[in-house]
């Protein structure tokens, strides 16, 4: 927690903790309203832009409620790491927080879990031979954390690739699921994944119709786990063509 | 330097050719730029103009927004040119030391995080950011512009510890000044939450819908906003040869061979002035200068402070 | 990494599209699998599992903790993986770290269920002493000692068979007054055991050419082109799932994968429990 000895937030406690229950009641409920009006299988208003930090070779925010990511891409450049020949390029992938991302103020340091993660959601769809010998660096700032990051870093980061012009097979873009009992929620916030029963995360190429990345959590049926791929692929491709619509409009701008 | 005298020569030539156009004579330029940008740059001040069209004593163009960050009780996004920072400032609750008990006290950090420049490389922090880090704390305590007593909550039991992490998203220069704005902006926006004591001794929030309802005193229902007295702004003039700079960026920071930061209260007092070394001798006159310029400067930023204060109220009521 | 020739990489991919492969397997067959248990004698559990050349250690030691504030009635379970530098080369110094990390995640994912705490392979709620107070913290640690592919299943074979292993001591609670830290008194003698019935297990599948293997050894796995890591429990159920990098997949043959790994881990979930039943016997 905080580095200075013992300070603690005041917002914590019973509060939080009646929020949490209340949602939990109302997750078992066949028809609720989601804290923000949703209903289950509506996504939060995306805001993407590219070209966010100039000092890099390409960028891009993502604001989807809440969360609010920033990506910058470099490179293709020397790889510091490798020092043999390689015909194939690098793809070095990280991903970081603020330390007043989350309600709790933490300590700002590297994710090492989802720079994995989400270096395995682009490795599929960015073409390595393309920079041979070199590395491409994706580094994310996550600036609030207000639920389905790992989804929006994995969209953002591909949409600041494009922007740096780096090969890839086609946009990939991400979208997760929470359960709760029996309903499927998309695209769910901080609140709902923190006493959600199951979670489904899909990063997809919507134009090849390829999954590059999936995870579960919780206990999913083999029938639940259809569903809800199905609103996730949906929604992906919905995604992508609102990322490939700014993207458009970025190019259309400069010349 | 053998190199750059030998730059200058060829330097004339190919401004000379530029001035035919054509897409071959700016590759030409583009090039010159990157092989002898000490020649590039003192060719350009020889015109009295900046590397980006700027004349040398004008800022770039700065903008603050307020309130960015929700997770936060205060935050500020401050722009000079393409130098971006936001500032943001969480509140918690401490245990004050016994020496001062009825203090609050702040913990400013400045981060590098990769993103801003592409120098900086994820696991090892930039040079420059613990350095800033000092700086900016020791400005905000010797310029009296907060009165840690007016973070205390209960005399000797709690008081508010403001932890002030401010991020450079996109490094160009003047880091200092454009840290420095953001820091005082966030403590503009800072909303201290509404807190009661509950039975257990510990401070919580009050929100707002209850207010009035609770049963359990309030603490600090008049001592919601911080008053911010001698604001401190700053300017950092970069020198080169007889030439001063005024908001460098970073291409001309790397040339430049030195600068001063002029850092001045509201009422037109010296907070601090930093030169670090450098071959250039910081003479008094061009010092006196330099501080006339922060003057300006100062009376600028604090102008474009009060508008964004002003734009984020109607913002609100609408 | 394996060095292999063209010859030998054509070999094995080859081998698996006619579904024979390298050393005689069938594509959906798991190479031999020996299970020994308590072999930690200072841990509550502990278990070594062997998959052909793959060798695996899971250890389970239980200390008395205080829940967290945000979930009271729950008690608390680590996941940490750490792969040994005698398994492979690439492993000595921080080589093996990425690994150690990858693995830890995907075991943390696939066993510690949603974050309301539902379908957790290990319950939870079975950890705690005194809500809010006193409950056991689980430090589950899985060593690699020698590495030849498949190692993620192989953690979780013998995180399953540790757990069955593991006795919790008994602990009666003395005088619990309602604001203070509660006394509590363990047991030396007592030992309770552990529910495993709803422990998942793991089966990858990589995929290779247009097939994919389970238990695949590590030629096998150089030659992947992705793999999904499946976690099923005893009903059938998917408890976790992991999709290991490499290219994309189409979204049907992500299914039509899901459903083979979970008719191949009902096969796996009874090998081993009749290998538990077998070490167990072997210990009295």
């Amino acid at each position: 927690m905080a580095t200075t000895p013992m300070t603690y937030s005041p917002s914590q406690g019973a509060e939080r903790r009646q929020k949490q229950q209340q949602m939990r009641r109302m997750s078992q409920e066949l028809d609720w309203k989601r804290s923000d009006g949703r209903s289950f299988h509506q996504c939060r208003p995306a805001c993407l832009q590219t070209g966010a930090t100039n000092a890099a070779s390409g960028s891009a925010y993502a604001e989807f409620g809440a969360t609010k990511v920033i990506v910058s891409v470099f490179g293709p450049r020397e790889s510091k790491k490798a020092m043999m020949y390689s015909d194939i390029g690098r793809l070095n992938c990280n991903v970081s927080f603020t330390t007043f991302a989350t309600p709790i103020r933490g300590q700002g340091s590297d994710n090492k879990e989802y720079s994995a993660m989400l270096h395995k959601a682009l490795e599929g769809a960015v073409i390595l031979e393309s920079f041979p010998k070199t590395t491409v660096d994706v580094f994310a700032l996550v600036l609030e954390s207000g639920g389905g990051d790992l989804p929006v870093i994995i969209s953002c980061a591909s949409l600041a690739l494009a922007d740096a012009g780096i090969m890839m097979y086609d946009l990939v873009s991400s979208v997760s699921v929470s359960c709760f009992g029996k309903n499927i929620v998309i695209d769910p916030t901080a609140e709902e994944e923190a006493c959600q029963d199951g979670s489904l995360m899909i990063a997809c190429m919507p134009a090849r119709n390829e999954v590059t990345q999936l995870t579960l959590t919780g206990q999913w049926s083999t029938a639940k786990t259809n569903e809800a791929m199905e609103l996730c692929m949906d929604a992906c491709s919905k995604l992508a063509s609102i990322m490939r619509s700014c993207l458009k409009k970025s190019a259309n701008l400069s010349s | 330097m053998a190199t750059s005298a030998r730059g200058g020569g060829e330097g004339e030539a190919a401004a000379g050719g530029g001035g035919g156009g054509g897409a071959a004579a700016e590759m030409e330029v583009e090039a010159y730029r990157r092989l002898f940008p000490v020649a590039y740059f003192e060719r350009h001040l020889r015109e009295s103009v900046r590397l980006d069209a700027r004349p040398l004593a004008s800022p770039r163009d700065t903008s603050v927004a307020l309130g960015l960050v929700g997770s936060a009780d205060g935050s500020a996004l401050v722009k000079f040119g393409d130098t971006t920072m936001v500032a943001a400032i969480k509140l918690e609750v401490m245990t004050p030391p016994a020496e001062s008990s009825d203090e609050g006290s702040v913990a400013v950090e400045f981060y590098m995080p990769p993103i801003c420049s592409p120098t900086v490389r994820p696991g090892r922090s930039a040079e420059v950011a613990p350095v800033i880090s000092k700086q900016l704390s020791d400005v905000i305590m010797s310029s009296g512009m907060i009165n840690l007593k007016d973070l205390c909550l209960i005399n000797g039991k709690a008081s508010w510890i403001a932890y002030l992490d401010i991020y450079c998203l996109n490094a160009d220069g003047s880091l200092f000044d454009a840290a420095l704005v953001s820091t005082v902006a966030a403590f503009t926006h800072l909303e201290i939450p509404l807190v009661s004591v509950s039975d257990d001794g510990r401070v919580v929030t009050v929100p707002g819908e209850l207010e009035g309802k609770t049963k359990l005193p309030l603490v600090n229902k008049d001592k919601r906003k911080l008053m911010l007295n001698n604001v401190p702004f700053s300017l950092t003039c970069g020198l080169h040869k007889e030439h001063i700079l005024v908001d460098p960026t970073a291409e001309e920071e790397s040339i430049i061979e030195t600068f001063v930061t002029v850092v001045l209260d509201t009422l037109g007092r010296v907070v601090s002035v930093y030169k670090p070394g450098g071959s250039v001798l910081a003479y008094t006159s061009i010092l006196k200068e330099c501080i006339t310029l922060a003057k300006r400067r100062a009376q600028q930023l604090r102008n474009i402070l009060n508008e964004s204060v002003s734009a984020m109220e109607v913002d609100k009521s609408s | 990494m394996v060095g292999l020739s063209e010859g030998e990489k054509h070999f094995i991919r080859g081998g698996i599209a006619q579904d024979l492969r390298s050393d005689g397997r069938k594509r959906l067959q798991f190479r031999s699998i020996s299970v020994e248990t308590g072999v930690i004698p200072q841990a509550n559990g502990s278990a070594r599992v062997r998959l052909g050349a793959t060798d695996v250690i899971a250890s389970i030691k239980a200390e008395l903790g205080k829940p967290s504030i945000l979930r009271p009635d729950k008690g608390k379970v680590s996941i940490f993986v750490d792969c040994s530098p005698t398994a492979a080369p690439m492993f000595e110094g921080r080589g093996g770290e990425e690994l150690s990390n990858d693995l830890s995640v995907a075991l943390q994912r696939c066993l510690l269920g949603g974050t309301s705490g539902a379908g957790a392979g290990i319950d939870l709620s079975s950890l705690i002493i005194v809500d809010g107070k006193v409950c056991w913290d689980l430090y589950i640690d899985g060593l690699v000692i020698s590495s030849d592919g498949n190692l993620l299943d192989a953690l979780a074979a013998a995180i399953k068979v540790a757990l069955s292993n593991t006795g919790i001591p008994k602990v009666s609670v003395l005088g619990a007054s309602s604001d203070e830290q509660p006394d509590v008194d363990v047991s030396d003698e007592e030992f309770l055991q552990f529910d495993t019935s709803g422990v998942p297990v793991i089966v990858t599948l990589t995929k290779v050419g247009r097939h994919y293997i389970v238990d695949a050894t590590s030629e096998e796995e150089s030659q992947m082109s992705s793999a999904i890591s499946v976690s099923v429990n005893r009903r059938g159920q998917i408890c976790g799932l992991t999709k290991r990098g490499g290219a994309g997949l189409d979204p049907s043959v992500v299914l039509d994968m899901i459903s083979v790994a979970n008719s191949v881990s009902q096969q796996l979930i009874t090998v081993l429990d009749s290998e538990i039943a077998a070490a167990e016997a072997s210990e009295e």
